[in-house]
């Protein structure tokens, strides 16, 4: 899993590509908290690269959503492959994250 | 019926033989792209349980996973481990309908298995836990 993170003015950009898995959850967890106790309130996360999550990924989507929402801050995704979409859908969490097609709409959003 | 089996230890590290197992799997039987995505998935969850809380002790422990193709184009992947008796079937699924606040942190993968696969049966045999997972290969 590799990741990139942008600090822009009004959000960080933050793509992901390869694994999310249980091997490579924690690294992002940890790089997503840095962010935000960083004093970052918008993350975009371009998921484009993404071409694989188990549940180890989902809960630290959940716990970084749970943790934007605690400080009214926005965790916006974008560019879900298929694949990963589906498993956004059967564990519930298409309804409780703000999913964009693309990182303009993310941006706006 | 086609059979091919896959042994791990009781390691994390263990995973990534799956992952390239599963590769060669999906080319040798012809499994469609969705399919190995999925059974990557599932295989994670599974495997993932067992070697984080199957065991007791600190020794090493093989995990055999038998998979089987039948003519009717039915997958099976049994897998068998001599740990702690353990029947995921029996776990409740996850509330779906609570919000971002209210949702628990994890208890996602057996739900995840039970969705994906068809069927999710469990036994307890002489001492092993026998988790037994099919479902359509075109389905």
């Amino acid at each position: 899993m590799n990741v990139k993170i942008t600090t822009l003015p009004d959000y960080t950009l933050i793509s992901v590509e390869g694994r999310v898995d249980t091997t490579t959850s924690a690294g992002l967890e940890k790089t997503l908290m840095e962010s935000i106790d960083g004093g970052c309130t918008k993350i975009i996360l371009d998921c484009s690269g993404i071409n694989y999550i188990s549940s180890s990924g989902l809960r630290v989507f959940l716990v970084i959503q749970k943790k934007m929402i605690s400080i009214k801050g926005h965790f916006n995704l974008c560019n879900l492959q298929p694949g990963i979409r589906e498993i956004f859908d059967i564990s519930g969490f298409s309804s409780i994250f703000s999913i964009f097609p693309d990182k303009e709409a993310a941006m706006i959003g | 019926m086609e059979i091919k089996t896959l042994v791990v230890d009781n390691q994390m590290s263990e995973l990534s033989k799956v992952v390239d197992f599963l590769d060669e799997l999906g080319e040798d039987w012809g499994l469609p792209a969705g399919l190995v995505f999925s059974l990557n998935l599932v295989m994670e969850e599974a495997l993932t349980n067992i070697i984080l809380y199957g065991f007791e002790d600190n020794n090493r422990h093989t995990i055999d996973i038998n998979f089987g193709k039948s003519a009717a184009e039915e997958l099976s992947i049994t897998i068998i481990d001599d740990g702690l008796p353990y029947d995921p079937t029996l776990k409740a699924d996850p509330d779906l309908s609570l919000s971002v606040e209210e949702r628990p942190i994890g208890g996602l993968g057996i739900f995840l298995i039970k969705k994906i696969m068809d069927k999710v049966e469990y036994q307890r045999n002489n001492s092993n836990n026998f988790l037994i997972l099919t479902k359509n290969i075109n389905s």
